[in-house]
């Protein structure tokens, strides 16, 4: 496999959404190609850091708001 | 919290109270993903207003085979899709995102660019508090259509499954742009952690 290919599939190994004979193909580019492999892990963290993105509290006044809005369309209907 | 199901139910039956928690429940993370798609909080707060009032109109059609967030965030992520179209001016409205750009190229004396692992780097900086920032500014550099995909699969959780049926979109278009949005994260991180000085890079 190239390191072209292997590229475009990155997310789908990943994800594990290949097939295990395509697994094996890239894993065995992967014994041989440092490259891929730091590219590889680089995406892996970023893709890891989106899910550990600290989550904004929604602030109190917006909350507020959102309250008032949906219970004035609760009266209105 | 009591059990949602129970929550759920007691809303299809009119349960005020039970619909003020669902809501409570749902509204921040609801309003973070708005933050992320709009950028500002007025935008936001239409965007939560709209699918929460979407929510009470529509709770007795929820059928409890889905899930309810899934369910919740479809409302929420059309929301956000239809506020882009709405007059606002976007320049770069259809911008596509190229796997062949995104790669990495040889560079102008044919050699292959270098790919340094910054991995432990970045592990470092999120426990620091120092790339929050960054990841946050790289995101909302993404394309709307890329963003949208990476922020339902990445940052919400949800499955390439879900992500489609919420978005109309086929699994592998989800993928697809899945994969160029993480590429291009990926790439301005690069940028800034190989600024900052990094380990020793491998040649691509």
């Amino acid at each position: 496999m190239e390191c072209r290919e292997l590229f475009a599939r990155l997310s789908e190994y990943m994800d594990g959404e290949l097939s295990q004979e395509l697994c094996e193909r890239i894993r065995q580019h992967l014994a041989n190609c440092l490259p891929c492999v730091n590219f590889a892990h680089t995406l892996k963290t970023t893709s890891e850091l989106c899910r550990r993105l600290p989550s904004r509290p929604i602030p109190p006044d917006v909350a507020a708001e959102l309250r008032a809005f949906l219970s004035s369309q609760r009266q209105a209907s | 919290m009591p059990d949602e199901h129970a929550l759920i139910a007691a809303s299809q039956a009119g349960d005020a109270a039970a619909l003020d928690e669902l809501v409570r429940a749902h509204q921040g993370r609801v309003y973070g993903f708005a933050m992320r798609m709009c950028r500002n909080v007025e935008d936001a707060k239409d965007i939560l207003q709209e699918t929460f009032l979407g929510m009470l109109r529509s709770i007795r059609e929820f059928r409890q085979d889905s899930r309810f967030t899934t369910w919740l965030y479809r409302i929420a992520a059309n929301a956000c899709l239809k506020k882009r179209r709405r007059g606002v001016h976007d320049p770069h409205p259809e911008q596509k995102l190229s796997l062949d750009t995104l790669m990495p190229h040889p560079d102008a004396g044919g050699r292959r660019p270098e790919i340094p692992d910054w991995s432990s780097d970045a592990e470092r900086a999120l426990l620091n508090g120092e790339l929050s920032a960054q990841m946050e500014a790289a995101i909302d550099k993404l394309p709307r259509d890329y963003k949208i995909v990476l922020l339902l699969r990445d940052v919400e959780g949800f499955t390439a499954d879900e992500t489609a049926d919420m978005l109309k979109l086929s699994v592998s278009a989800v993928k697809s742009r899945l994969h160029r949005a993480r590429v291009f994260l990926r790439n301005e991180l690069a940028g800034y952690f190989e600024d900052t000085g990094a380990k020793k890079p491998e040649k691509f």
